[in-house]
């Protein structure tokens, strides 16, 4: 297959371009974003700040005085006839275990997910804790680990009204996907849960513990543990 | 550090820098001063790389001492500066004496100002950069009583006779309307409003009152996407128009959030987002639609008015025999064999 077959180049300003993978195969479009945000970031192209790399997009920023859109649409295009996916690929995931305590204060929007799915409590818990969820990006805010979703039946709404602040540490879905917040911040996603460990340290480069690609669980905690835990980093298992 | 910057009176002020660019790839937004131009413009006239550390005052009046004699320059919004009582022109250096106040106020017809000092200041930085992110929780905003360590000390450049402004450097400052007309070009998701994407060119926006450095939020005659699909969420890009809700459009700026949901109908101009930094909550709004190259070319042209003034302003520091930071931002040396 062609590159120009696989991916599609869309304008997004003068100092930003969309990149979007289109085989439609979930996996191979989210390692091809992903290793053309490595190429592009290794490359150290004049002008080129950087890659945001999401499931089937890629956003290109760059200085349009230094470089323009149309120079990054063509490197886009050469990087894509180069990406060694093997290589891209290759890095052994870290796995996390993410204590959380569902519903309650803790989730306020656990029942109303349950509802909008057909399905108890309980099982709606069962499902989010039932599988491995591999990271795959780190989006907003401050670095959220971003997952697809849990298995529901359904896809899971938007809050009509977002809330102005969710806190650190809330477990939320949306749509076919899962996420948790690593620092305080507006959010339109369902909370059904939250985790007591710390994701975010401003003193470490970078600021999360996790890259796209590692492999994360979520176990379910009592309210009273939630303290036990309190304030512990999010840590890799060795 | 040779010196120390007393915070009389802070205001809405920040130590920013022209953003944390390597923070996108982590999710973290750019944020970074919000009218780059001003920004750059204010470090290049003290004889700074485009990029050092400089303060983002915002809206409110600021009062600031310096133990040593600095040079200093402000940019951006239109108002009344005064150093050591005497007034001083903006866009152009000031000297400073020890022990004299610097103050800033009535600012008007624009919201934010710039203040530069050659050789900037001392302050921490994250991932390569000092600006602020209130979701972090990094940056340093001005409080009354701080003090910042300044790096270089200027002996005072005074005119003998008069109080004649000692420059003269000749920058064509970008005017600063409270009706801009912003120019957008066509965002990747436009053909999901269909012909309501047209409405953005068709009457005028209010600036709301929720507007800030994340987006401003603005009210008038909304388009509306024609899908419901959910979307995955995906790189925004500063700039991005999007219309979250059924009351605002919503226009991201440099520290919106780095991922995203919401379809991109348009996104707005490298230079006019520097225009958008001075709308205030009130202001009228009229979008433009312009092409990439376009927009590219306007943003070169605005790039090279600062390239002249910087080698005016390293002409000048010679022969005053200063120091003198700059040897460009980078892009004089590519601007040879780059065509747009």
């Amino acid at each position: 297959m062609g590159a120009s077959t696989t991916i599609e180049v869309h304008e997004a300003g003068d100092a930003a371009l969309r990149v979007v993978a289109t085989t439609g195969d979930r996996e191979h479009d989210w390692k091809t974003v992903h290793a053309l945000a490595g190429w592009l970031d290794s490359s150290g192209m004049d002008g080129i700040h950087g890659a945001v790399p999401t499931y089937d997009s890629l956003l290109v920023e760059f200085d349009s005085h230094l470089t323009s859109a149309r120079q990054v649409r063509a490197i886009v295009l050469l990087a894509m006839r180069q990406i060694d996916f093997v290589g891209a690929t290759s890095r052994t995931p870290r796995q996390f275990e993410v204590p959380v305590v569902y519903g309650g204060q803790f989730g306020p929007d656990l029942a109303r997910v349950a509802d909008h799915e057909g399905l108890g409590v309980e099982e709606i818990i069962r499902l989010h804790t039932a599988k491995s969820y591999v990271i795959r990006c780190l989006g907003a805010p401050a670095g959220s680990p971003m997952m697809d979703g849990p298995d529901f039946p359904l896809p899971v709404p938007r809050l009509k009204d977002p809330r102005i602040s969710v806190p650190a540490g809330a477990v939320s879905v949306a749509g076919r996907q899962a996420v948790i917040a690593p620092a305080s911040a507006p959010g339109g996603w369902c909370v059904i849960g939250q985790t007591p460990l710390t994701l975010l340290d401003a003193s470490r480069e970078p600021l999360v513990p996790y890259l796209p690609g590692d492999v994360l669980r979520f176990h379910r905690i009592s309210p009273e543990d939630f303290a036990r835990y309190d304030g512990q980093p999010l840590e890799a298992l060795p | 550090m040779t010196g120390t910057l007393l915070v009389q009176q802070g205001g809405h002020s920040v130590v920013t820098d022209l953003g944390r660019v390597r923070g996108p790839r982590y999710g973290l937004p750019v944020n970074g001063a919000l009218d780059q131009f001003s920004a750059r413009a204010a470090n290049i006239l003290v004889g700074n790389h485009d990029n050092e550390p400089l303060l983002e005052i915002t809206a409110l009046d600021v009062r600031l001492r310096s133990t040593e004699d600095i040079l200093i320059s402000v940019t951006g919004a239109s108002l009344t500066l005064t150093v050591g009582g005497r007034e001083c022109p903006q866009w152009e250096p000031v000297s400073v004496a020890a022990g004299e106040t610097i103050s800033i106020r009535a600012m008007r017809g624009g919201l934010r100002a710039y203040l530069a000092i050659h050789g900037s200041v001392e302050t921490p930085t994250l991932l390569g950069s000092c600006a602020p992110d209130t979701v972090v929780g990094f940056g340093h905003r001005l409080m009354d009583g701080d003090s910042l360590a300044t790096r270089r000390s200027v002996r005072p450049i005074r005119q003998p006779y008069f109080d004649l402004p000692l420059f003269r450097l000749g920058l064509s400052r970008p005017g600063i309307s409270t009706h801009p007309v912003i120019e957008v070009t066509d965002g990747p998701d436009i053909e999901e409003f269909g012909e309501t994407a047209q409405k953005l060119f068709s009457g005028s926006y209010t600036v709301g009152d929720r507007s800030n450095h994340i987006g401003l939020r603005l009210r008038g005659d909304l388009p509306e996407r024609q899908l419901t699909s959910e979307v995955l969420s995906r790189g925004v890009p500063v700039g991005a128009v999007e219309v979250p809700s059924r009351d605002e459009l919503l226009v991201l700026h440099r520290g919106r959030g780095v991922t995203a949901g919401y379809p991109v109908m348009a996104v707005v101009t490298s230079l006019s987002l520097d225009a958008l930094a001075q709308a205030r909550p009130g202001h009228l709004i009229t979008f433009r639609h312009t092409t990439v190259a376009e927009a590219t070319a306007n943003h070169r042209s605005a790039m090279r008015e600062l390239d002249k003034l910087r080698t005016r302003v390293n002409t000048v520091f010679g022969l005053l025999g200063l120091q003198s930071g700059t040897t460009g931002s980078g892009a004089n040396a590519l601007e040879s064999n780059q065509t747009a």
